[in-house]
Order: C-alpha cells, then structure tokens, then sequence
C-alpha cells in the first residue's frame, strides 16, 4: 500500500507540513495480482493518478463517506478522464439519494465544471454491501462507523493479511473504551485482529475535549483502540490541520509513550506519512520510504 | 455484522439515551432490551447493570405492562412491538411494575432505529402521568 494522503479535514500545504504531507485522505493498495484499489478520494488521489502506468486502468475506489475531504480528489484523477479507464466508485449507502448522485453534488456546477455524465472514464458507482465481496484476489467487508453521517471502514483481506482503514471514526463516542464491552464500542468487529489498522488519531486530549461529537478520535482512543482489537500495528491517520510536521514528532514521541504502556512495540506504531509505502503482510511489516 | 459488535445506530442510540433524564430502554431488532436509563431505574425499580438484557418474557414477567384492569397486554399491541414490526412510531398508555410491586401508570412512546436496510431495534420512552 502506499499513502498518497494522511491529512483531515481540509488539503493543508505548506513549508510546515512538508513532510507528513497536507493532501487529504488516499491510501492506493496494490493486490497481489495488480489488481488496484483506492480507499478515498482526498486530495492525495491527484498524485496517485499521474503516478499510475498506462496499464493500469481499472481501479476501484472505495469511499468512506461524502466528506469534501474524502472526495475532493476525484476531480483531479487523471484516469477518470482518460476513455480507456474503468472505474468502480464504492462508497455509502444513504436514504436520501443514491451513491451517483450524492457524488454528482459536487462534481456538477457551480462547483465543478464537468458532470459525472461527461467524465471520459467508464465510471459505474455501487452503495457497499452488508455482506463481504470480492475484488480481484482480496475480499472486501465494509461497515458502518461512529462519525457524522453514513460513515464506513474497510476491511481488505487477502491470504492472512488484512489492512483495516477506519480514517474517519469516533469510537469513545457515548462509550467508554477501556470499560465497556465490545458490543458498544463501534468498528471492533471490523477491525479484530488486522495486520494493519489506518485509524483517526486526529485530535489532542486537549483538543478532543472541544470537539466531542465531531466524528474524530483523540490519539489516545486511537491507541486503546488498536490495543482492544489486537491489531498488528497502527498507523495513525487524518492528522489535524493545525498540526506541523514538528508538532507531529512530538505527538508520536507521546504517542510511543503510551503506546508502551499499553503493551505495545514502538515499532508497531507509526504516523501516516505522504508517499509511504508498506507492504501488507502477516510477518512484520517492512516499510521503505519512496 | 457478526456476534459481538451491536449495529453503530444502537450504539449511538444508547449513547444518547444514558444522557437523557427522560426514562427510555433500547431494545435490539429482536425485542429483546439490550439497556435502559438511570430514569426509567428509579420507575423499575432496578438499575439495568443489576438485571441485564430480558428477553420479551422476561420483562413482561418482570414489569407488566398491564393494562387498566391490570390484564397484561398482549405483546404485539404494545408500542415497542409496533414500531419494530410495523417500522413506525407507537404510543399507548400503560402501568408498569417495579420489582419492588409498585405500580405506575405511564405513557409510553416507541420510536423504530431504522437505516436503509432494516430496523435495528427501537427506544422507547416513557414518563409517569397523574392517575386522577
């Protein structure tokens, strides 16, 4: 896999941010027979686009949920422009209106010069089923997540390795995580045992405490929350805005602290970083930097 | 969603009713009543940690509802059963039995959690009313 975008909220450039990097969420998986995916739509998405070879032009792209920074990328992504492309958009159901035409609020004027209907690609939009599908050689599980509106995370799991992305959640939500039963603490199933859980860790305690409700997690539930589900390691994720690239290293030096004290191996815990690559698999992960 | 992990809606739905001083109890798609308030405690007589999830038998057993002769009623006219087979709203006014044997009488309102798919289960709240 490889990270094309790790910030939340809103694409945050700048000499402070240089190295986590400020596009929004987009995580490229490559599975073992090539076969590509996309989870989200952010920013980053841009990038991953003009970095695919010409072969690859059958990606499907799996949707969180609608939030500008989730889906701002899709305008930007070279292949949804080229007609040799096949694109499969998977994403949250809602009662409002389909999949297609949620998207199509934004990729319709005035926001966007172009309609859905015009994209060059062949586009097709799916709402995720309950149950698991298939996707090349992986099998895809989807469900929903404490965050503000229809919300999912993924679960991709080929062989016996599995990549748990959950960018978006608040699972402390009306929930206490070191008390309560996993019956009430939300994406616990989903992400039981992963070889790699993606989670939110936006927020500072400090932070948190200003904005419960908001849909993020405090980067000590994101803790308590990859601990609780045994995953293999954490890679936290959606990093705050007002966050700096110094701010960052601080926040990971507490966060190995903690992680520690949990039980946890400091190098089973890292920060989402822009354009870092990790290979999925059920030994230890190994990571190069690209 | 496999065993263990209750559908995010209840989740919610229960983070929302452990706020409230309006006594409410969820219940699960089945029936079966998976929490209840420190509000509706003090009408029941018994905190939900001391008793658990019940099962409709059990509650009914437990609790009544009974109806102004103080007949129970039957399971399918009340309003929780109403709004997770129908998928709509249901009120009705009942009594109630602590475990202690006190009786209430009160007025119930049962709302279904739906979502795109299906019903989830449903809150019900409730509050005592004056019997004059």
């Amino acid at each position: 896999m490889k990270i094309w975008g790790a910030r939340g909220s809103v694409p945050s450039p700048g000499p402070e941010t240089v190295r986590y990097g400020g596009n929004t969420s987009c995580v490229q998986v490559t599975l073992s027979d090539g076969t590509l995916l996309a989870l989200d739509a952010g920013t980053g998405i841009r990038s991953m686009g003009l970095a695919l070879a010409e072969k690859e032009r059958r990606i499907n792209i799996l949707l969180t949920h609608l939030h500008m920074d989730h889906i701002q990328g899709l305008m930007f992504f070279a292949p949804a422009f080229d007609p040799t492309s096949e694109i499969v958009i998977w994403g949250p159901e809602a009662p409002d209106a389909s999949l297609r035409d949620r998207i199509a609020r934004y990729i319709s004027a005035p926001l966007s010069p172009v309609e859905v209907r015009e994209l060059p690609c062949h586009v097709s939009f799916n709402e995720a089923p309950h149950t698991e599908w298939e996707i090349g050689p992986a099998t895809i599980r989807a469900a929903s997540v404490t965050h503000r509106g229809p919300t999912l995370g993924y679960r991709i799991t080929e062989g016996d390795a599995s990549l748990c992305y959950i960018p978006d959640h608040e699972p402390s939500l009306g929930a206490d995580l070191a008390v309560d039963g996993d019956e009430w603490i939300s994406g616990v199933e989903l992400a039981r045992g992963a070889t790699v859980l993606m989670h939110d860790g936006q927020y500072t305690s400090d932070e948190y405490s200003q904005r419960v409700g908001w849909g993020h997690s405090r980067l000590s539930d994101a803790l308590l929350f990859a601990r609780r589900v045994e995953a293999q390691r954490l890679v936290v994720f959606h990093h705050d805005p007002l966050h700096s690239d110094d701010f960052l290293d601080v926040f990971h030096g507490s966060a190995v602290e903690r992680w520690s004290d949990l039980g946890g191996a400091a190098t089973e815990l890292e920060f989402a970083t822009e354009r870092r690559e990790l290979l999925v698999d059920r030994a230890p992960p190994s990571g190069r930097s690209s | 969603m496999s065993a263990g992990q209750r559908p995010v809606e209840l989740i919610l739905a229960r983070s929302l009713l452990a706020t409230l001083s309006t006594p409410s109890f969820l219940v699960d798609e089945e029936g079966i009543v998976v929490f209840f308030n420190d509000a509706a405690s003090v009408l029941l007589g018994v905190r939900y940690e001391e008793i658990g999830r019940m099962g409709p038998e059990q509650w009914g057993t437990a609790f009544g509802p009974l109806d102004r002769s103080g007949q129970p009623v039957p399971l399918e006219e009340l309003p929780l059963t109403i709004a997770l087979r129908r998928g709509h709203p249901s009120h009705a006014r009942l009594r109630i039995r602590s475990v202690q044997g006190v009786e209430s009488e009160i007025e119930a309102a049962a709302v279904p959690i739906l979502t795109v798919q299906r019903t989830h289960g449903a809150m019900v709240f409730f509050w005592q009313v004056d019997e004059r």
